[in-house]
């Protein structure tokens, strides 16, 4: 006993006078025998059993999402190891599903301001998707589109500033539902700016046409996405910016996938023709296309939303 | 203990004896520094009492009196180029800096921004007196010098002229300098903070304005102000050019053009009589003439007693007034073309005055749209808002979210010049038309620079009875305005315009700090001279 034992000052028996206006409870402090027995029997309890298995089973998911997330980047990081689209897409038959574009909820709150999309691009190198996908906004919404020139940039060719067509001038700009507004500009890529206080700009012209053709409201099973999203990244950076060598393996590989179905992806015509469409226009240039890229181009150009393109080559 | 004790006595004997000693010798030394000396002075002077061959090749003239018209033909600093090598050419220009060193002076003579290296040295054509005299010109007096142009070696990096020096075989003191100078010119090009690490002086903005004429002489100014005559020369041209036709309308006037308030009054024999606010009644009436489309460029006079960055007493106003077919737009578009007009003609023809600005001032280059952005009132409000401002749908903009809205506008359109079109009815002078869509708006626009406003307009009330109604509703007193109401009684035209103060645009697309760098004799109710 390392203390000293000191005799208890108070009596062993002190009478406390409790007050009758409460109500009385049993002394929390007084030994419970049974509990405690219970306790030390079944050694945990079994609450916090449930808690330790339920931690695990959360350990084991989070190492589960970490090696899938290390596979992944291994994935992007080695191009080689990309999913074969050319061949995954006999096996999806995608349905569009039909979804309801409402603006509020895909571009958040509105504050009374016109919701305007800018876009900057270099008039060296027109986005011609963006134009597509223009068009088919505006045959949604109510759109008011605009061509400013950048000071960045001068001797912008006629043909650029006229890209859209002519619009009711006799609206004011608030009542319109969606504003695209279209900026040459000296920038190394496309470049979009929403809204600037939630939203970082975005980079690219196949991301912005991503963005774009969400706002359409159709929406796709995930395969069908990672479809369309392969073949835009294979067209703005193998077809767009690679060598005459890359390029003609891409056209190859587009060539192969129309000979099965007439559009890249499923049964109809999705962003990834649009894009790789308008890829193929700009970018192909000495390079021979084969016959069923040839094919669906034609088909590409008859539909409507490519009319402004065309005009803008020629 | 003692021995060691005398030993440093000794030691300290010796120590003090071998002072002494070299005492004696610098002494000695000294004498015959001073002898020597005034050996030298004395053969100096009998070398100067003797003669001096170069007599004829330096000194100060009788005082240009028109006494006579030589041929001799002044070369400019800035034409001082490596083509002119080794050709002997006369020279007007200041005396920019001045340094002595033995037998030779180097002199930097400057002629507004440009500047040149020059040289006088002991030899056949210089004397020892030459080399003096040279040495000893005030600095910022006026010389004419004559001499070599030679190539150097090595690019000169202090001086515009880099590839050429002067070498000077004659020079003449046309207008002498004091020899204190209230400011140095160094001091006054020196960027703001430069100097507080190296412990060099700045000048401090009242005494650059008390001594304006020299403040003026620097490089940064000469620029600012160059660049201020392109933009009014700009705008006169751009509007011409489009068919507008410049008036002068009269500065001394009957009754307060704007409002009443901040009006200054001045005697008129015996009466008194208030100078014009803005053109802006006289422009109308132009219109109402069938001028159609009229701009004029002059002084405007503002009694507010405002001492910020952006307010003077007196500034020119360039002010455009236009009839339009059926949308004021129309006029609007024709405005932001002449600003953007201006701004395309800054950025090609005045590289080198920005970049000297820049130097001492620096600030991002002055970026804009073709055409020119245009947002409505209630889109820069729900702007601000969802940057998390609160502010009413009819309240006017303050000048933090003025600038804030700047920022904003800056940061999607990446522009420094926008408009922003239908503003609140209830912010705006009774004249201006209310919206026919919307009574609570109207057709009113203000347009900016880097955030800041520099025009501000509207589609006026044509009408006398809708103008009538107008004023009752702000309760000004219809007899003092009966002359405005009933020039619209014999039929006028519908039609918009706007005022631009010229200090502001070009103080802000330098973007400089305060506007009493761009206007050259500033006034502001502390300043009234020089």
């Amino acid at each position: 006993m390392p203390m000293y034992q000191v005799k208890p000052i108070g009596g062993r028996e002190i009478r406390v006078d409790l007050p009758t206006c409460m109500y009385r409870l049993p002394n929390i402090h007084r030994d419970d025998g049974d509990r405690d027995h219970a306790f030390q029997d079944a050694e945990v309890d079994p609450a916090v059993k449930a808690l330790e298995a339920r931690q695990d089973e959360i350990m084991r998911r989070l190492y589960d999402l970490k090696a899938a997330v290390e596979g992944l980047s291994k994935t992007i990081t080695t191009p080689d190891a990309d999913i074969d689209v050319a061949h995954l897409s006999e096996v999806v038959d995608s349905k569009p599903l039909a979804g309801t574009a409402d603006l509020d909820t895909l571009l958040g709150k509105n504050y009374g301001a016109l919701r305007d999309i800018v876009i900057n691009a270099n008039p060296s190198h027109p986005p011609l998707s963006l134009l597509v996908l223009h068009c088919l906004l505006r045959k949604r919404f109510h759109v008011l589109s605009t061509v400013h020139v950048h000071s960045s940039v001068s001797n912008v060719p006629p043909h650029l500033l006229a890209c859209f067509e002519e619009q009711d001038k006799n609206q004011s700009r608030h009542d319109f539902q969606l504003g695209f507004t279209l900026i040459w500009k000296d920038v190394p890529t496309p470049q979009m700016k929403f809204s600037i206080q939630n939203m970082c700009p975005i980079e690219g012209e196949g991301n912005i046409a991503r963005f774009l053709f969400a706002l359409l409201g159709q929406q796709q099973d995930p395969i069908t996405a990672t479809l369309v999203d392969s073949w835009i990244d294979m067209a703005i950076f193998q077809l767009g910016q690679g060598s005459s060598k890359e390029k003609v393996a891409v056209l190859r590989t587009i060539n192969a996938a129309l000979g099965r179905s007439p559009w890249l992806v499923g049964a109809n015509r999705s962003l990834a023709d649009i894009v790789t469409c308008c890829v193929v226009l700009q970018a192909a240039g000495p390079v021979a296309i084969p016959a069923n890229v040839q094919k669906w181009m034609k088909s590409c150009e008859n539909l409507p939303e490519f009319n402004g393109v065309y005009k803008l080559l020629q | 203990m003692t021995k060691e004790e005398n030993n440093g006595a000794a030691e300290e004997l010796q120590i003090q004896s071998k002072k002494a000693l070299k005492k004696q010798q610098k002494e000695a030394e000294k004498a015959a520094k001073k002898a020597d000396k005034q050996a030298k002075l004395a053969a100096e002077q009998q070398t100067t009492s003797e003669e001096d061959f170069a007599k004829d090749r330096y000194g100060q003239p009788a005082m240009v009196q028109s006494q006579q018209k030589p041929d001799r033909v002044l070369v400019r600093i800035q034409d001082l180029t490596p083509e002119k090598a080794d050709q002997l050419v006369w020279v007007r220009a200041r005396i920019h800096t001045s340094r002595a060193k033995g037998k030779q002076c180097f002199l930097v003579l400057r002629h507004q921004q440009f500047n040149v290296q020059a040289l006088v040295a002991v030899g056949d054509r210089a004397s020892k007196q030459m080399v003096k005299f040279a040495a000893n010109i005030n600095k910022e007096s006026i010389v004419d010098v004559e001499g070599v142009v030679r190539k150097v070696d090595q690019k000169i990096e202090s001086c515009t002229q880099q590839d050429v020096e002067l070498h000077i075989e004659k020079i003449f003191v046309i207008s002498l300098a004091e020899p204190r100078l209230p400011l140095q010119l160094e001091d006054a090009v020196r960027p703001d903070g430069a100097g507080d690490e190296e412990g060099r002086a700045t000048v401090n903005q009242d005494t650059r304005l008390d001594n304006r004429v020299i403040d003026l002489r620097t490089t940064t100014s000469q620029a600012v102000f160059r660049l201020q005559s392109g933009i009014c020369h700009l705008f006169r041209d751009t509007l011409i050019k489009k068919g507008f036709v410049e008036i002068q309308t009269p500065k001394i006037i009957s009754a307060a053009s704007e409002g009443g308030a901040n009006v200054f009054t001045v005697s008129y024999f015996k009466t008194s009589a208030y100078l014009a606010q803005s053109p802006q009644l006289y422009k109308q009436m132009c219109i109402c003439a069938d001028f159609e489309k009229v701009f004029c460029i002059g002084p405007v006079f503002r009694a507010e007693d405002s001492n910020t960055h952006r307010h003077l007493t007196e500034f020119v106003g360039l002010d455009i007034e236009m009839a339009f077919n059926y949308h004021y737009h129309e006029v609007v578009d024709q405005i932001a073309d002449t600003m953007v007009q201006i701004f395309k003609g800054l950025r090609d023809n005045f590289t080198t005055e920005i970049e000297t600005v820049n130097k001492q001032y620096p600030s991002e280059p002055f970026k804009f749209l073709e055409p020119t952005l245009r947002l409505e009132y209630k889109e820069g409000v729900a702007m601000l808002r969802e940057a998390g401002i609160e502010m009413g749908d009819e309240e006017d903009l303050s000048t933090p979210n003025e600038k804030l809205l700047g920022r904003l506008v800056k940061e999607k359109y990446d522009t420094d010049f926008y408009i922003l079109d239908k503003y609140p009815l209830a912010v705006r002078p009774f004249y201006t038309m209310p919206d026919p869509s919307n009574a609570k708006y109207s057709n009113s626009y203000d347009m900016f620079m880097r955030g800041e406003e520099i025009l501000s307009g509207a589609q006026r009330i044509h009408d006398p009875d809708l103008l009538t109604e107008r004023a009752i509703h702000h309760n000004i007193d219809l007899e003092k305005i009966k002359a405005y109401i009933d020039s619209f009684r014999y039929g006028a035209p519908p039609h918009a315009g706007g005022g631009i103060g010229l200090e502001r645009v070009t103080m802000l697309y330098l973007g400089l700090h305060n506007v009493r760098q761009t206007s050259m004799f500033p006034r502001d109710p502390k300043r009234l001279t020089p």
